[in-house]
């Protein structure tokens, strides 16, 4: 994260929550955080950035702050007119990533270290060499590449590999396609770091970084299409569901017509916490794959409806509706669905 | 009973080579004779060879303590790059069935690394108290002394733990040991009369130099005008990863060479890139933290160059063991700025509770956050039985020993005596100075042209191959097309 980085996260119309913003890319999958990383269009970047501190978020925000091109008020965060100019420039000028949202369902970094692994031992089984280093990676990614190559390493694995990077990088931008070639590490060739490449391509480190996930996104859902069953292997296990394992079981439950008190008491949780499971799945999941009517009856919404009217999304306040028979958690749900009927983007 | 030909004859067959190099033979003639072992042999001597072949000919299981999760990675796969495929690291980064299956296979095992602090587990102990150990080796046994610069709380347990193992046949292996250490060392195993194999700790190939500088601004300079002129590859040093960062941009900026920084923030693949990269030759410099090295055995570096005093001697000495490995003229060069041992001072005593924080982690329970190491340090004491008073004074020792440590290291920049003989004393092992090589220190020659040591840069600089080529010819040399 820097300065730069941060910009992509605000607008120029209304005040973001930094700490949102921060929370999102830590990947905390709280109601709150999820529902206004939607609000923000940012969840395609949920857990983007698990290691970044408290302080280099400030860092951030203070260099935004100094060069004018932020106001900030408490921990809201809104571009100046300067800024917006800015964020034009960045939107244009730098590498715009598209297919962040299969991270959500796609556990990218442990496929990326098996497809480098992989594509290591190819290339010196290429070479028919036996003795090199390997990636440094988990022992679980080890394991894996291990039984993947006793699997098949009969199956021209060297032709396979040529033919499938040939593929990737003739459909990607050349500039891109050279980008990754360059990553990639095998026989005498222990391939480039990330900085040394972002280097050569003029680029910052949080740029190049950006791209490379993003790239490695686009090879994910290649790989998941690819015909050749010794590429497609190496996604197996990798997929995860858009909402975590816990509220997914709230909502299989919920789905199948159980009350929220009947899950409550079979799953032993509060009340509370299954609501707040099926808000998450609310958010994550798309608008035909939740059941709105059964919480909000169209009476109920009716009633809401005829106070909120008028008032932008974003400007709705709880205070507005609550002498009404609202619970707060069904009142989000209503802005929920608000939202993903007016721009179902994240 | 093995004969030296059987050693002979396996150093031929599995290593390929015809001579053993110095103390090598002698630790495994004392190991073979059921000698438990000390061995003090200098960074790059080949102390794994000896514990390598030992387990080779014995075909017994080798169980290896060893202080560090990242080196233990490093010493499997450099196992397994060699044909010995029957190595394993049981470390804390394992889920619990991954360690679970290694414990219940031991007897397929030939060479197992493990932490003290794994070791000392219950379950794994008695995995391990069920199976029959060839040779206990303790790597980097100086760990085990409280007078070493690397103490390890948890090393105080192996002493006991050995005897659970039924005392089984022990090396202990180090590179760099003064004779109390060393005593310590035997003490602390309850191996007072074990073996002592001592090689010199010198290093006749490496020129010493230490350079002194007023401001920082001649000091950054003197360091790019070293890269730019000495022979590559070499190592530059620094105790901050910032630095280290700083230096290899600018580095990198102001001469041909290609340079990298090299520290524990990098993510695995980075560092694994970094690393072979040094080892093909296609990197010429590192900026390094002391987190590089370990491992990596790269014979032809030239140079090694500190921009930071180190804490202590022994930490000074293992880094510049890096240099000249071949046998081939090498350089040592510490740039010192007068001021630079606070920095040294400042985070050598950071590792060490303070009397106030002591109290405070003796009132708490089981440490709270992960990773808080003087938390754990404080933990570990008290889990063990020791009063807090008990503590405080092993504390205040120990931080005394720290000052004193650094004012040895302070001893060798600021000698205008043979630095080559203050490094012989400091080791108990001083030589007659006619033994000295011909080019022996800055003490002698502050204005040395290198050029006499046949150190400067001829060649170009690495070949930067990789960046030039594009995806196709990449693609072609990845997969022999």
């Amino acid at each position: 994260m820097d300065a730069t980085q941060l910009m992509r996260f605000l607008s120029p119309t209304s005040p973001r929550r930094l700490r949102v913003i921060e929370n999102i890319l830590v990947g905390k999958r709280t109601v709150s955080t999820l529902y206004w990383g939607m609000r923000y269009h940012q969840l395609s970047w949920l857990g983007y950035e698990k290691k970044l501190s408290r302080e280099v978020m400030d860092q951030a925000v203070h260099n935004l702050q100094t060069e004018g091109l932020v106001t900030v008020e408490q921990t809201n965060a809104q571009l100046t007119q300067q800024g917006a100019v800015e964020q034009q420039k960045l939107l244009q000028n730098s590498y715009q990533p598209q297919h962040l949202k299969i991270r959500l369902v796609v556990d990218v970094e442990t496929f990326w270290q098996r497809l480098l692994l992989a594509t290591q031992v190819v290339s010196e089984q290429s070479y028919q060499n036996r003795q090199y280093y390997p990636l440094q990676t988990s022992w679980q990614v080890k394991q894996t590449v291990k039984r993947w190559f006793r699997q098949f390493h009969g199956a021209d694995l060297q032709t396979v590999f040529y033919n499938f990077w040939q593929d990737v990088f003739a459909d990607l931008p050349s500039d891109q396609a050279s980008f990754m070639s360059r990553l990639l590490v095998g026989h005498e060739r222990p391939g480039d770091t990330l900085q040394q490449v972002s280097r050569d391509f003029q680029m910052s480190e949080t740029e190049a970084r950006l791209m490379e996930v993003d790239l490695i996104c686009q090879l994910a859902k290649l790989v998941s299409q690819a015909a050749n069953s010794s590429i497609n292997a190496l996604l197996a296990g990798l997929n995860h569901s858009l909402v975590s394992a816990s509220a997914n079981q709230t909502l299989r439950s919920f789905m199948a017509g159980e009350s929220l008190e009947v899950i409550s008491r079979k799953r032993s949780l509060k009340l509370s916490t299954v609501r707040e499971h099926l808000l998450e799945a609310a958010i994550m999941l798309p608008l035909e794959q939740f059941d709105y009517q059964r919480i909000l009856t169209p009476e109920l919404v009716a009633q809401l409806e005829s106070r909120l009217n008028g008032f932008p999304l974003d400007e709705w306040q709880f205070k507005q509706v609550e002498d009404l028979p609202v619970d707060f958690w069904q009142f989000r749900l209503l802005e929920i669905l608000r939202s993903k009927k007016a721009d179902d983007k994240h | 009973m093995i004969s030296t030909e059987q050693l002979y004859q396996t150093l031929q067959q599995r290593f390929g080579f015809s001579r053993f190099r110095p103390g090598q033979l002698e630790a495994l003639t004392a190991l073979t004779a059921k000698h438990n072992t000390l061995a003090v042999l200098p960074t790059g001597a080949g102390k794994t060879l000896i514990y390598e072949l030992y387990g080779a000919i014995t075909q017994q299981l080798v169980l290896i303590v060893s202080p560090l999760i990242s080196l233990m990675q490093d010493q499997v796969t450099t196992l397994n790059v060699k044909g010995e495929k029957r190595a394993a690291a049981l470390t804390s980064m394992m889920t619990y069935s991954e360690k679970n299956w290694i414990l219940r296979h031991l007897h397929e095992y030939h060479f197992i690394f493990i932490s003290p602090e794994m070791l000392s587990q219950d379950q794994v102990l008695s995995a391990f108290q069920s199976t029959q150990i060839g040779l206990l080796v303790v790597d980097e046994a100086h760990c085990i002394s409280t007078w070493g610069p690397d103490f390890r709380p948890e090393y105080l347990l192996l002493g006991q733990i050995r005897h659970q193992l039924h005392d089984p046949l022990t090396l202990m292996a180090t590179a760099t040991a003064t004779e109390r250490v060393r005593e310590d060392i035997k003490q602390k195993l309850q191996l007072p009369q074990a073996t002592e194999i001592v090689q010199p700790v010198d290093r006749q190939n490496i020129f010493l130099s230490v350079e002194r500088f007023e401001a920082q601004t001649d000091k950054e300079e003197r360091l790019v005008e070293l890269v730019a002129k000495l022979k590559k590859p070499g190592v530059v040093y620094f105790s901050s990863k910032k630095k280290a960062n700083e230096m290899a941009e600018l580095l990198a900026a102001k001469t041909d060479c290609k340079v990298a920084a090299y520290h524990a923030d990098l993510d695995s693949e980075t560092r694994f890139k970094v690393q072979q990269q040094f080892m093909q030759d296609q990197l010429d410099v590192i900026c390094a933290t002391s987190a590089f090295g370990m491992g990596i055995d790269k014979n032809n570096v030239r140079f090694v160059i500190h921009y930071h005093v180190p804490s202590d001697v022994e930490s000074y000495w293992q880094e510049i063991g890096r240099a000249g490995r071949d046998g081939q003229q090498s350089v040592a060069i510490l740039l010192y700025q007068a001021g630079d041992e606070q920095i040294a001072a400042f985070l050598s005593e950071e590792t060490v509770p303070q009397e106030n924080e002591i109290h405070y982690y003796f009132q708490q329970n089981a440490p709270q956050v992960a990773g808080d190491e003087k938390a754990n340090l404080i933990w570990f004491y008290k889990q063990h039985g020791y009063s807090e008073a008990q503590v405080q004074n092993s504390f205040a020792s120990r931080r005394e020993q720290r000052v004193t440590a650094l004012r040895k290291m302070m001893g060798y920049v600021r000698t205008p005596d043979c630095k080559r003989q203050y490094i012989q004393q400091y080791f108990d092992q001083v030589q007659d100075v006619a033994t000295n090589p011909e080019h022996c220190c800055s003490s002698d020659e502050a204005q040395l042209d290198f050029g006499v040591l046949g150190l400067l840069a001829t060649a170009t600089p690495a070949q930067s191959d990789q960046s030039s080529a594009e995806w196709p010819a990449i693609l072609k040399q990845l997969f022999n097309f």
